[in-house]
């Protein structure tokens, strides 16, 4: 069968989207801004990355994700009743985790769902700059290798039996960091090698193969956002 | 190659992949700031654990910006995964003002590069500015921690520890950027890759 | 066309440089260059796609010219509009994370109408069969599919001069195959394709001509018939690899070494799946001849490399059960008795020097014994060296090292010898003969036909 490329490919909303939608959650649902006030946008914006990982079909992922939430709130909820150091202590840490949980969601959301291509384009359509935007691309590009790296460290410190023998905590530390910086240094030479023989330079204009426009689910989110914004002003200044 | 000044791919890849690497350490450090103690000594670890691959980006950068950039970038990072915006404010300034101190020393210097890492480094401070300044605002929204807690923690974090984090944060900085510099000696330029 | 004119460059870190090269390469030629490893020929086709003078510091004198334009005059990305490159490490050479949207990454940088780069991608992926490959995450891709994909890329882009930087490295016989048939289809083209390379023979078909390098310096041309001509030894003695294209499946070793005992290591009820995936694979039993040089044969992607893990224990969730005579060796114990040397050497080297390396695989650490392991493996001069700063390999023999050290029996390698020229392939298989010597048991995964011809004494083929 004949390939044909579909530009048309792309996830539920804009990378532009996604990165109000994630500005609004660290400001609300981390930040905390507004508090009793902002309830309803609050629950909101808690549940929204998993309705969107819905929409990625990844059920297992939404699944856990509630899981977790549910869990800690319910647990640091039944804690907080003349708890003692350590009940506070473990209370705290799975408040901290509903408060970070879900926008940790949508950030690993918007990263498995955004293509590096469609995210320089639609940056660049903002105007922000490539000084700001190439870094952030290879950093997205990065958080794997590095995972994949360590990974290999790590099983091979086990392999030859010296991740317990390491006679100091420095030296745990030393032979975990320095092949892993070094084996990235090397890999981010390659690759900027690669990259710039194939054109990229800074401050360019670039074309795109995706379409990116906003769309009606993106339409939906943008006045959420702004609502949230709105309703905090009102509450904040007015009230 | 030619330095003309101007940032280019190179520049700004290298800073993407330094970034990552430091954001995975105090990500894997951060983990463990749920404990409350550690919560304080975070301006502890961060800035000594971080030295390393940052004294290793410090031997790529020639040119002005690359500090900052990666400055914004962590700060951003940080609001993101839930510290505060003041990490963000605060590490654009910092990031700003290293810049000129590692250029000082024409982007070779030692000990400039030492400084500059411990003062690029404070927006791991500012990561408190939320329990100083306004901890009433703070608290209210953790009330259900039990007075004890909140008593324990703000009793840790009384107003004038903030200048005290300040220079716990610069003073580790100093020695994590002295760390790095050994290490850098000891392997990278050992090996042939710094 | 490409020009070279009297051109010596030398890196500012590196040994390898160029001394007075001078070369006319014509449209549409193919031309090889080869050259054990060290002879300055990856630094040779960095000047014609212009990584040298731009993106690698040194002293380059003479002039280089593509097309009429000097490289050293005008920008990286002006000249990336005419010469595109695919590089050795598929790991490293891709700025996107996703297939599709690699492919359109050259035409992207410069402005191209999408509707043409789509149109351009259409082709390229109908013409070479890349659909199943199309819309994946490269961190899933084999290396052999991220070869293909940096080749598709390239082709993609409306180039006039491709080169290719020990393209094959990584590939076994199906990767170089698909390989040979891009480059066929370029040569179709009327593009001038420039490969640095020490496996050859697949260019056969298409080269036009072939320099032999050293040193730094040209040392001589050959007409596409005469280096055609030339015998596996003449090869070999050039420091090529003379592998004619064969599936080391199919690879007898005929190096005359006999087994003279029958002891055998026995493997049994190795299974291992991914998280929720189909199993990998499913050994229910296995019989490993012991005291032997074994290589492990098979395509990539059939798990081989996954096999080594499990069999030295490294994978947690894989339980299974070796018997090397009446000792039964359960995970943990089969991870203190074999030693892996992993194909990324660079990830299990930690100290600052190849004598502390060797040291702290040892029981008790004994400097005379490390000094004499050292000695054996030709490292002795190397002793006080950062492990990092060594040949890659002189890594490996530093691996090696540390695990004769550890005084494990049974050792495994993981594609020991992809990107290494006929020397050093021997120096490996001598080292592996050495192994065998000393009575341990010596398990390689790997595609190097000439490897298993010189150096195993039995193969098992994978599934």
């Amino acid at each position: 069968m004949e390939y044909r490329l579909d530009r048309n490919v792309h996830s539920l909303l804009d990378p532009r989207t996604k990165l109000l939608l994630l500005f609004t959650s660290s400001v609300f649902v981390v930040g905390n801004a507004g508090e009793k006030w902002m309830y309803v946008f609050y629950w909101i914006l808690v549940y929204l990355p998993v309705l969107l990982l819905l929409a990625e079909k990844e059920w297992k992922a939404a699944a856990v994700a509630v899981a977790i939430y549910v869990g800690s709130f319910y647990a640091q909820m039944a804690l907080q009743h003349d708890p003692t150091a350590w009940e506070s202590a473990l209370a705290l840490m799975l408040y901290i985790i509903t408060k970070i949980l879900p926008t940790v969601i949508l950030a690993r959301y918007i990263v498995k769902t955004t293509k590096v291509s469609e995210f320089l384009a639609a940056m660049n359509r903002m105007h922000v700059t490539d000084k700001l935007t190439i870094p952030i691309s290879v950093i997205f590009r990065f958080f794997p290798t590095v995972a994949e790296e360590s990974r290999a460290i790590n099983d091979a410190m086990r392999m030859r039996g010296i991740e317990m023998g390491a006679k100091k905590a420095t030296e745990a530390v030393e032979y975990r960091m320095v092949p892993l910086i070094a084996s990235c240094s090397i890999i981010g030479e390659e690759l900027s090698a690669a990259a710039m023989t194939r054109g990229l330079d800074v401050g360019k204009k670039r074309s795109c193969i995706w379409k990116i426009r906003f769309r009606f689910p993106d339409l939906i989110i943008i006045v959420l956002c702004l609502t949230c914004f709105v309703w905090w002003g009102i509450g904040r200044f007015f009230i | 190659m030619k330095n003309d000044g101007r940032l280019n791919a190179k520049d700004l890849i290298n800073v993407g992949i330094y970034t990552a690497i430091c954001a995975v350490i105090c990500c894997v450090v951060a983990m463990t700031g749920v404990i409350p103690i550690m919560m304080v000594l975070l301006v502890v670890f961060v800035p000594i654990l971080t030295g390393i691959p940052y004294m290793m980006f410090l031997t790529k950068v020639r040119k002005f910006g690359m500090i900052l950039i990666l400055n914004v970038l962590m700060g951003a990072l940080m609001w993101v995964t839930g510290m505060s915006y003041y990490a963000l404010i605060v590490g654009t300034v910092s990031g700003l003002i290293a810049e000129f101190i590692y250029r000082a020393g024409s982007y070779r210097s030692k000990w400039c590069g030492i400084i500059a890492y411990a003062v690029s480094g404070i927006y791991c401070w500012a990561n408190y500015f939320g329990i100083f300044f306004n901890a009433e605002a703070y608290f209210s929204t953790r009330q259900n921690f039990g007075q004890e807690y909140i008593d324990a923690v703000t009793g840790m974090l009384p107003v004038w520890m903030c200048p005290v984090l300040l220079a716990v944060d610069l003073i580790c900085g100093v020695i994590g950027g002295w760390i790095g510099t050994k290490v850098l000696k000891k392997h990278f330029e050992k090996a042939g890759i710094a | 066309m490409i020009c070279f004119d009297n051109v010596s460059f030398q890196y500012t870190k590196d040994q390898e440089s160029l001394k007075g090269i001078s070369l006319t390469i014509g449209e549409g030629d193919v031309v090889l260059v080869c050259g054990p490893s060290g002879c300055g020929k990856s630094t040779l086709i960095r000047c014609v796609n212009g990584l040298i003078p731009h993106f690698y510091e040194g002293n380059l004198t003479g002039s280089v010219t593509v097309n009429g334009t000097d490289v050293s005059q005008t920008t990286l990305r002006k000249i990336s509009r005419h010469v595109g490159t695919v590089f050795q490490n598929p790991r490293s050479q891709f700025f996107n994370v996703d297939t599709t949207s690699e492919l359109a990454f050259g035409c992207e940088n410069f402005g191209l109408d999408p509707d043409e780069i789509e149109q351009r991608i259409d082709r390229v992926v109908n013409r070479h069969g890349l659909a199943p490959l199309m819309d994946r995450s490269i961190f899933r891709l084999s290396g052999g599919e991220k070869q293909k994909i940096a080749c598709a890329s390239i082709a993609v882009e409306p180039l006039d001069v491709i080169i290719l930087d020990e393209p094959s490295a990584n590939l076994d016989y199906q990767g170089i195959c698909e390989l040979q048939k891009m480059i066929g289809a370029w040569k179709e083209e009327h593009k001038t394709i420039l490969i640095a390379e020490h496996r050859i023979s697949y260019l056969f078909p298409y080269i036009s001509r072939a320099l032999l390098m050293n040193s730094g310096e040209i040392v001589k041309e050959y007409s596409a018939d005469e280096f055609r001509a030339l015998s596996e030894d003449e090869l070999h003695g050039l420091g090529l690899r003379a592998d004619h294209m064969q599936d080391s499946a199919e690879v007898i070793p005929d190096n005359g070494e006999r087994r003279d005992t029958d002891e055998k290591l026995i493997l049994s009820d190795m299974k291992f799946s991914y998280r929720g995936e189909e199993p990998v694979f499913d050994i229910p039993r296995m019989e490993i001849p012991a005291g032997e040089i074994v290589g492990i044969v098979g395509a990539n992607g059939a798990g081989k490399s996954t096999f080594l893990r499990c069999l030295c224990g490294m994978e947690r969730s894989c339980k299974a059960t070796l018997k090397a005579g009446d000792e039964i060796r359960k995970n943990k114990k089969r991870r203190q008795s074999i030693y892996m040397v992993m194909q990324d050497v660079n990830h299990q080297l930690f100290t600052d020097s190849v004598l502390e390396e060797v040291m702290i695989s040892q029981e008790k650490e004994d400097k005379e014994e490390a000094l004499k392991i050292l000695e054996s493996l030709d490292l002795a001069e190397y002793a006080d060296k950062h492990p990092l700063a060594l040949s890659g390999g002189q890594k490996q023999r530093v691996a090696v090292a540390s695990a004769v050290a550890s005084g494990r029996d049974i050792i495994l390698f993981d594609e020991p010898t992809s990107g290494l020229d006929y020397y050093h392939m021997m120096q490996v298989s001598e080292i592996l003969k050495d192994l065998r010597k000393t009575g341990r048991t010596v398990i390689i995964v790997t595609h190097d036909v000439e490897l298993i011809r010189n150096a195993c004494t039995c193969v098992i083929p994978f599934k």
